[in-house]
């Protein structure tokens, strides 16, 4: 009696549950960044960061107060509802 | 003129009519009137009551959705009230819109939504589950209910805008949310007394409360307009606070006692405190709220009127508001032995909404005691503690009417819709934000309160900076309640789809520190018991042991 065994699966597989570690490869890929930002202001000091120095001046005097930082999470709270309830109402 | 006690006087009567009328019926016209109102409930509305569901416990979920909803909306403009209060300027970036928000005007959107959106939601969406089961039956059409949710929903936003700017077009806008709420009351309380006359038993005290919460709003209404006090200052704050004391009142202590027995699976402690709270809070005026009337004045369009009593107003308004504590510590003590009967412990995860019900009637009686003065002290036109009482109505707010709007939501909610929440924790949690950034964001909002009350009196010509401080570090700690209203949002709404079916037995949590049962072999003290690993949730079962000297088994 023989059991057939195929020699390699050729389907897509993807794993159903998010491992904990994945986090910390995001976190890790964070901090690289905000090390390479500082490395930019210690090798060109004095220099304006490209795109970023132009788009942050437009913003000068709206979000001047704290508040905004508050707010900002107000925001990122009322979208995550919304995205529950359409997340949550439309899979399967 | 007695202006307070000729107005409830007819308040009383139309009470009094409506109990007579629910227990005795129309006569012969009894059939008829419930065939028409049936039909005007569903088929009368035509293809619109199709788009809704008319499963049972939908109407009951989607009020309560649409509350929590109205929590994180009305928290958030709480929260930029308070903090607009120490920096004015904060959201001057909305001027290039047209829109110039002060302190005062986010606090009052909060206000609104807070009591009409989240409180007044929740209330009657736990109600439209908790009366039919009182009354035995199922309640008279879900399908109009759930789709009053949106009328009800759609008014509470009319007032929002109108808090903000009333005249649009030239409409006044508050009024026109006034006619739309009043629209939704009339189609919810003719739905609940359709469903007591189907009812196959004698409805408990908390069904009653439930009840009078409905009409006797509307019967508030009509009384004052009736004895023609509207146009008075005392008529309008009569109207506010009769609001407070029959719907707010009635409607939280009916669903409150009835989730408090339900959830924490006592049988209620006392039922001629339940009476004393039903009776009390009719009788007698309720001193919670602001001592400003003009959310009464905005919602009617009335031409507002100075708060200046007669002497015999005075005495009648302290005298009824200082006979208000009856129910008030009758409601409380009877909430908090019920929840103490056994082991519904605060965080207890199988008995959702239990800790909110915990706060509620806890701070209820300090807050109403609080609240009594400062009412006293404006209705006798002193005026010396007028400078505490926004702080305060947001504490009854917050602290007191959210607390036990949502801790009888979320233990109505499984019940209702067959789903958990989708996560115990996040629950949880949601608790520590809310209470813990009310309690400790409003208590430093009144301290600096107090020290502007002090300034003014003693007429310093600067403001001390700790003032400025205080509101500050208040505002930051009120943003936990937007957190908390996020997590319970979001919770309930997964749960929904994703929590826990009712009818499955729960998993047991298996974790390597806490152990399931422990086998109580010989006498022993709880500290051994604990550090087994043992938690409050640990089950303990008695072992018999015998010291008798084995022997042989004999055959």
């Amino acid at each position: 009696m023989s059991v057939k065994v195929p020699s390699s699966v050729d389907v897509f597989i993807q794993g159903e549950k998010e491992p904990a570690s994945s986090g910390v490869v995001v976190v890790l890929g964070f901090v690289t960044m905000l090390s390479f930002l500082i490395l930019y202001g210690i090798l060109f000091p004095g220099r304006d960061m490209p795109v970023v120095s132009e788009v942050l001046p437009m913003f000068e005097g709206v979000f001047d107060s704290g508040i905004w930082f508050f707010l900002l999470g107000v925001i990122f709270g009322a979208f995550s509802i919304l995205a529950t309830m359409l997340t949550e109402a439309t899979s399967e | 003129m007695n202006v307070i006690v000729s107005t409830l006087a007819i308040f009383w009567f139309l009470l009094v009519l409506y109990f007579i009328l629910i227990k005795r019926g129309l006569w012969i016209f009894n059939d008829v009137a419930k065939g028409l109102s049936m039909f005007m409930l569903e088929k009368a509305l035509g293809p619109a009551i199709d788009f809704v569901s008319g499963r049972r416990g939908a109407a009951s979920t989607a009020w309560i959705l649409h509350g929590l909803v109205w929590t994180f909306i009305a928290s958030t403009f709480t929260f930029m009230g308070l903090w607009l209060a120490h920096d004015p300027t904060a959201l001057h970036s909305f001027e290039s819109w047209g829109y110039h928000p002060e302190s005062s005007e986010l606090i009052y959107a909060g206000r609104i939504t807070a009591l009409f959106g989240a409180i007044g939601m929740m209330i009657v969406g736990a109600s439209l589950h908790i009366l039919p089961r009182l009354c035995g039956t199922d309640l008279a059409s879900e399908s109009n209910a759930t789709l009053v949710s949106l009328l009800w929903t759609l008014s509470v936003i009319v007032m929002f805008v109108g808090s903000q700017n009333n005249v649009i077009l030239g409409i006044n806008v508050l009024p026109l949310g006034t006619l739309i709420i009043s629209l939704a009351s009339i189609a919810i309380g003719i739905n609940m007394i359709l469903t007591v006359s189907e009812s196959t038993q004698d409805i408990p005290f908390p069904g009653w409360l439930v009840l009078f919460a409905v009409i006797g709003n509307l019967a508030a209404i009509v009384a004052v307009f009736a004895s023609g006090a509207y146009a008075e200052g005392v008529g309008q704050w009569l109207l506010y606070h009769l609001f407070g004391g029959i719907f707010f009142f009635c409607g939280l202590a009916g669903i409150s006692l009835y989730s408090a027995s339900v959830g924490s699976g006592n049988p209620l402690w006392s039922k001629s405190l339940v009476a004393f709270t039903l009776f009390g809070a009719v009788i007698t005026i309720n001193p919670m709220g602001s001592t400003d009337p003009s959310m009464v004045v905005d919602l009617f369009s009335l031409s507002s009127h100075e708060l200046a009593p007669s002497s015999r107003d005075v005495i009648a308004g302290s005298f009824l508001m200082a006979l208000a504590a009856i129910p008030i510590i009758a409601f409380s003590a009877n909430m908090l032995v019920t929840l103490r009967g056994s082991d519904a412990f605060v965080e207890n995860p199988d008995a959702p909404g239990i800790a909110e019900l915990n706060l509620g009637a806890w701070m209820l009686f300090p807050i109403a005691i609080g609240s009594l003065f400062v009412q006293t002290d404006a209705l006798g036109g002193v005026d010396q503690l007028s400078g505490i009482s926004q702080s305060l109505d947001l504490m009854a707010i917050w602290l007191v009417m959210m607390p036990l709007s949502i801790g009888s939501a979320l233990s109505v909610l499984p019940r209702a819709s067959g789903r958990h929440q989708l996560s115990e924790n996040r629950s949880r949690w949601a608790f520590w934000m809310m209470s813990g950034g009310a309690f400790l964001g409003l208590l430093i909002t009144m301290m600096s309160d107090f020290t502007d009350m002090a300034l003014t009196e003693s007429m310093a010509e600067q403001g001390a900076s700790i003032n400025e401080e205080l509101r500050k570090v208040g505002s930051v700690m009120f943003y936990g309640t937007v957190v908390g209203a996020i997590f319970h949002c979001t919770n309930a709404i997964s749960g929904q789809f994703r929590g826990r079916m009712v009818s499955e037995v729960e998993p047991i949590s298996v974790s390597s520190i806490a152990i399931d049962s422990y086998s109580l072999t010989n006498p022993t003290t709880i500290r051994k018991i604990l550090a087994s690993g043992a938690t409050l949730d640990t089950e303990i079962s008695p072992s018999q042991q015998s010291e008798e000297e084995g022997s042989a088994t004999e055959l």
